[in-house]
């Protein structure tokens, strides 16, 4: 199937293989098999340990600094800032523990936002403009999800070009119009509140114990990991690589649309600009979570973990210094260390 | 016993720069016949003007790209070279400081490149991350270090270069000439291109060819920063002032030049000259738009055109190659 | 001999060299001197250590044991091989791959030099015109003419195969290693190439030649080496060998002795394989290939296996034993024909259809292929099996847990927990995951690729064992494997591909090893057809 020649096929490469696997056998004399570190104990949740450990630190350096920082009336204030780039970490979460990437989200949600101010124009319901907002995530993310299952396109390549092309879209679909006054009603959606957490945070976390109970407790959950760490052992697997591909890519959309009803009742626009950036701080905080960027190895709780570290991070940096800037800085420098560090700890076996 | 299954004119025009240049010269008729001002040295010399840094940056990432990976920096990095410029030259004592100021700009690209290159290679972090990271914390570092104000002034001298040039044609268009010349040299003519294309073509094979392959990637990446380097001193002067948005999206029309010229994502193969037909193509769009009296409206729509185009590219890439692979299938045996 | 001629003095020593793979010994204790200016044929089997060989030679490996040194450039003393490819290339040593190890992107000329360019101007410069024309002077002398501006691509095997020979000629070698260079060419190609090689032999160059083509092997060597399970069996001038005999040697696995155990083993065996023929002669036909063709792999591949039986799949590697394997389950695309399973024909199928139809496959490459390394032993086992551990929907820790220990028990998989990363296991074990992985399932048909490869001699008895109680359980076994004593001792009917075709089918106890594979032997339907 595959037109290139397949780079496992060449003597060099079977003859590395080899002499890998003979040092393991050197190791292995022990038993029947190699020591490690790692997997040893069977204890496979350093990560998020260490993350969340990094995360109290900035926490109390955070409070010593900054005073009220922790304070949870200003907390649950700020976090408004972080539901729409949770929503998509979700959706970016199950792309990449299938070793791929969505590059599309932000501009996913540009788009949507621009379906939802003109279908809002149209017909001035907010019910079938949200509707409409969802469905242009969905159709979004179904294409790009078409074009790389069915072509068997690089999702890097794919979602770049649609990265490019959404956003586009929108900026010619509005040129340059903004929709505003949804009314009262709707900008509820992104402040009103139940049992102190807002409307847009009680969805993220009903979706997260949705995904965690997919990952853990349905076949569902493995067969992504399978195809993650190894396609072809998956394929082999009988697993439907291509269609699960395609459904995560359509999951990822329609999550960029709910994100975009969330981001224009927050603001109460609807502009081509809404979501700009996201896709940097989806995928930092989910690598910064422990999800592989090579694909296999991801959980929801890493995932919330690396949320809240980036978000917290950022708000840090924001009050301290009061400088805006300084948070990209940080938040690019935290993705290359986080993959960095990933790199220099793993089992030498899975490095790429 | 060749089993080509293009011969002769099916042949050249299967070339990915004829397919493009046929494409140029087909709009550009189109056009010139709905307005015959299109077709006029101005235009293009306009085109060729816009087009120049583009061109410049595509020599490097097509370099990074011929070897299988990625780098998305490249806009980010020209602002934060526009602002350090800026800061080194654009103050009183110009004079002095514009040859200090013009090395120590190509020598910070080349480093930031480098270390790029570093953690790719030797740090095994993926291109597309590392340079995704460097993408904003660069942005960031740009709007820190320039204070969040504006710079002008910049020495009369390096203005007028970029603006007037010599014989009338800016001086970017003549650095943009010789970078191709240079990079053409680079690709066919020096040990290094080849190795490049070999590293990119089959990984395995080079290594039991002996080649160093993280050398072959910390020099591309670095060249890549010296060559954004080069950009953004030949073509920031043409501007005002130097605002902390310059080079936005650049690095998404880089990549759809390199892509739309039929460079393989998973490197070693792809031309220099569809390359640079790419980019003049590209380039097109928003002029062409003018042209065609959409106004204000038809340019909004000049990025979905871009990621339409790569789109097209790739789709027309896999489906050439499936081509190939079936009918070589069939005749081998 | 023209080998006297030259030196008496041997170009490469190789003493005493012994290499092994995860436990599994690849050679033991071989020694060999090849002369400046010989043809030296290397022999054996599938599996015998030839490619070993050469990769030590090349210095992609390193031996456990023993030492290879070098004539040095003057012929005055020797030198050791340090074992890397740099030592080997400065030693005058080249190998033109099986599988070539090219640039597809690149050019001819690019794919001969590249790495050692040829340069002008303080090296800065290619010299293109000088690497041209030399390329342009290699391939005449290899009577090619194909454009060198062409990416190796677009070129045919054989013109691939030609590039790589001229990459080989180019480094000044002293030593020349082809394995197997005739693999793709043509008969006039053929012809050309040991027009070479004789033409090399003249001008002093050592050529080690490894062949499954007999015919070549005796028409060009001047000595012969047969390797056998990794040793050195003998090495003889070609004058004193036969067809036959050089067949008897490259099989013999000493037959006396290993006869007498797998009679023994074999009454056994035989006794309750047979029962479980009977039952499955009653349930009939288990799977039907018809046609099945995969343009420019294999071509009209029909065979049935009836419940209970095995048969065995018997080629030289390449001839397309795997693919084949591969295209009934779904894994890559069949041109024509279509498979009946249990009475049910699909023309087009999916693995998901394969899987469901009851059918298992235990790939050849269990690390890339039959495995996640990075997932634990239950993770693996459950892999496929997960529609009978789902209650509603959802895992059943319990359920799951029952089946991989059940399981782990019945292979006597050895692992400190079934949460154990499967990277870690032995090669055995892992392989006895993938059969959990794939029997908890209760397939009908099993189809094996390669099943004992790499694996130790304990794990491999076992897994015999298994496959003759599976079979005897009624299920379908489909058994490809390089290792003829293997298949003769464990499936009642022998199919033999040849180069994409369906050579010869034997019932296994009228067969011997020599027959099988002097019908496996490319050349063997060749010089048949010229003798009609």
């Amino acid at each position: 199937m595959t037109p290139a020649p397949d780079s496992d096929q060449s003597p060099v490469n079977r003859a590395r293989f080899d002499q890998q696997s003979a040092d393991q056998q050197q190791n292995s004399d022990s038993g029947p098999f190699r020591k490690s570190i790692f997997h040893d104990s069977g204890f496979r949740w350093w990560h998020e340990v260490a993350v969340f450990v990094l995360l109290v630190l900035v926490l109390m350096v955070a409070q010593e600094l900054v005073p009220g920082f922790l304070n949870p009336r200003s907390q649950l204030l700020l976090s408004r800032h972080v539901w729409e780039m949770a929503l998509i970490s979700l959706g970016m979460m199950l792309i990449i523990i299938t070793a791929g990437i969505d590059l599309s989200v932000g501009s996913t949600m540009g788009l949507c936002a621009v379906a939802f101010g003109v279908s809002f124009e149209m017909t001035s319901s907010i019910l079938l403009s949200c509707l409409f907002c969802v469905l242009t995530g969905f159709g979004c993310g179904a294409l790009n999800g078409a074009l790389i299952s069915r072509w068997r396109l690089h999702p890097l390549i794919v979602t770049l070009a649609t990265y490019a092309a959404y956003r586009g879209i929108a900026e010619g679909w509005s040129q340059g119009h903004s929709w505003s006054g949804f009314g009262a009603s709707f900008s509820q959606l992104s402040r009103g509140r139940l049992l102190g957490i807002p409307y847009p945070g009680l969805t993220f976390f009903a979706l997260t114990v949705i995904a965690a109970i997919v990952l853990w407790k349905t076949p569902a959950g493995k067969h992504l990991s399978a195809m993650g760490y190894n396609e072809k052992a998956a394929r082999f697997s009988g697993i439907r690589v291509d269609l699960n591909r395609f459904l995560l890519f359509c999951i990822s959309g329609t999550l960029s649309g709910l994100a975009a009803v969330f981001y224009v009742a927050r603001f109460d626009t609807a502009k081509a600009d809404a979501g700009e950036g996201f896709e940097l701080d989806a995928i930092t905080a989910v690598v910064a979570g422990g999800t592989s960027i090579f694909g296999g190895r991801g959980n929801v709780i890493g995932t919330i973990l690396g949320l809240l570290l980036i978000h917290e991070t950022r708000q840090f940096v924001g009050r301290y210094w009061g400088i805006e800037e300084l948070k990209s800085i940080f938040v690019g420098g935290l993705l290359i260390s986080f993959v960095l560090i990933y790199q220099f700890l793993r089992p030498s076996g899975q490095r790429v | 016993m060749s089993q080509l299954p293009l011969r002769g004119w099916s042949r050249l025009l299967a070339r990915r720069d004829i397919g493009i240049l046929l494409l140029i010269a087909v709009t550009t008729a189109v056009v010139g016949f709905m307005d015959s001002r299109f077709i006029s040295l101005d235009v293009w010399l306009g085109i060729f003007i816009r087009s120049a840094p583009t061109m410049i940056v595509a020599c490097g990432v097509m370099a990074v790209i011929l070897t299988g990976e990625i780098d998305i920096s490249a806009g980010s990095l020209m602002a934060l070279l526009a602002a350090v410029m800026g800061l080194l030259i654009s103050q009183s004592k110009a004079a002095l400081s514009l040859w200090i100021g013009i090395p120590a700009v190509l020598a910070l690209g080349t480093a930031i490149g480098t270390g790029t290159g570093l953690l790719v290679s030797y740090g095994r972090v993926p291109s597309l991350v590392a340079t995704l990271g460097l993408m904003t914390a660069l942005r960031g570092l740009t709007t820190i270090v320039m204070g969040g104000k504006n710079i002008d002034g910049l020495p009369p001298a390096l203005q007028d270069a970029a603006k007037r040039g010599w014989f009338g044609v800016p001086v970017s268009v003549w650095v943009a000439s010789l970078v191709v010349l240079m990079t053409s040299l680079l690709f066919y003519r020096m040990p290094l291109g080849r190795r490049i294309y070999a590293a990119g073509s089959s990984p395995a094979s080079a290594r039991a060819a002996g080649l160093h392959i993280q050398r072959i990637q910390v020099f591309t990446f670095a060249w890549a920063g010296f060559l954004t380097a080069v950009a953004t001193l030949v073509d920031v002067p043409r501007l005002p002032w130097i605002e902390s948005g310059i080079g936005s999206d650049l690095e998404l029309l880089v990549i759809t030049c390199v892509v739309v010229g039929g460079v393989s994502i998973s490197g070693g193969r792809g031309d220099l000259s569809s390359v640079l037909a790419a980019v003049v193509l590209m380039t097109m769009i928003r002029p062409v738009l003018t042209f065609l009296d959409v106004g204000e409206m038809g340019e909004k729509w000049t990025r979905a055109i871009q990621g339409v185009f790569i789109l097209l590219a790739v789709i027309a890439d896999q489906i050439s190659i499936r081509f190939l692979w079936r009918k070589s299938a069939k005749v081998r045996r | 001999m023209e080998a006297g001629s030259h030196s008496n003095r041997p170009l490469i020593e190789i003493r005493g060299i012994c290499k092994s793979y995860t436990g599994v010994v690849a050679l033991s204790d071989v020694s060999l001197s090849l002369m400046p200016g010989e043809v030296h044929a290397l022999c054996g089997e599938n599996g015998a250590g030839k490619s070993t060989l050469i990769k030590l030679l090349a210095g992609t490996v390193r031996p456990d044991s023993g030492s290879i040194s070098c004539l040095n450039e003057s012929l005055s003393h020797e030198v050791l091989l340090s074992g890397s490819v740099k030592a080997a290339e400065d030693a005058g040593i080249a190998v033109m791959h099986q599988e070539s190890t090219a640039f597809p992107d690149l050019n001819a000329v690019d794919n001969i030099y590249v790495g050692r360019e040829l340069t002008v101007g303080y090296g800065l410069l290619l010299n293109r015109s000088e690497m041209r024309r030399r390329t342009h002077e290699l391939l005449h002398r290899l009577g090619e003419h194909f454009s060198i501006d062409r990416p190796l691509r677009e070129l045919s095997l054989a013109q691939r195969q030609m590039v790589a020979l001229a990459r080989a000629l180019s480094l000044k070698c002293r030593l020349l290693i082809m394995d197997e260079p005739t693999a793709s060419l043509s008969m006039r190609e053929t012809q050309r190439l040991m027009l070479l090689v004789r033409q090399l032999r003249s001008d002093g160059i050592c050529v080690l030649y490894v062949s499954h083509r007999l015919e070549e092997v005796f028409e060009l060597s001047d000595r012969i080496t047969v390797l056998r399970d990794g040793r050195l069996v003998s090495t003889r001038p070609t004058t004193e060998v036969t067809r036959t005999s050089l067949i008897h040697e490259m099989v013999g696995r000493d037959l006396e002795t290993l006869h007498g155990v797998s009679k023994s083993e074999s009454i056994t065996a035989g006794a309750d394989s047979h029962t479980g023929l009977a039952a499955g002669r009653a349930t009939g036909t288990a799977i039907e290939l018809t046609g099945l063709t995969r343009i420019g792999v294999f071509e009209d591949i029909s065979l049935s296996v009836r419940a209970g039986e095995i048969v065995g799949l018997s080629g030289l590697v390449g001839a397309g034993r795997s693919e084949i394997a591969r295209a009934i389950f779904g894994i890559d695309p069949c041109d024509f024909g279509s498979i009946s399973i249990s009475g049910k024909t699909l023309n087009r199928w999916t693995t998901g259809d394969m899987i469901n139809a009851g059918v298992a496959f235990v790939p050849e490459d269990r690390q890339h292929e039959g495995l996640v390394l990075q997932m634990s032993v239950a993770d693996n086992i459950l892999m496929t099996n997960y529609k009978h551990v789902t209650r509603t929907g959802f895992i059943s820790a319990r359920a799951a847990h029952q089946l991989v220990d059940d399981q782990v028990k019945r292979f006597q998989i050895r692992a400190a927990s079934s949460g154990l990363m499967v990277e870690f296991l032995s090669g055995g074990n892992q392989q006895k995951v993938v059969l959990g992985k794939w029997l908890a399932g209760r397939p009908r048909v099993l189809i094996l690729d390669e099943p004992t490869r790499g694996v130790d001699v304990g794990a491999k008895h076992q897994i015999h064992e298994l496959i003759e109680q599976l079979a005897g359980e009624g299920l379908a076994v489909l058994l490809i494997s390089s290792e003829l004593p293997e298949l003769l001792r464990l499936s009642h009917r022998l199919i033999v591909i040849r180069e994409g075709r369906i050579a010869g089918e034997f019932a296994s106890g009228n067969v011997s090893q020599e027959e099988i594979l002097a019908i496996s032997l490319p050349d063997a339907g060749r010089s048949a057809e010229s003798r009609q």
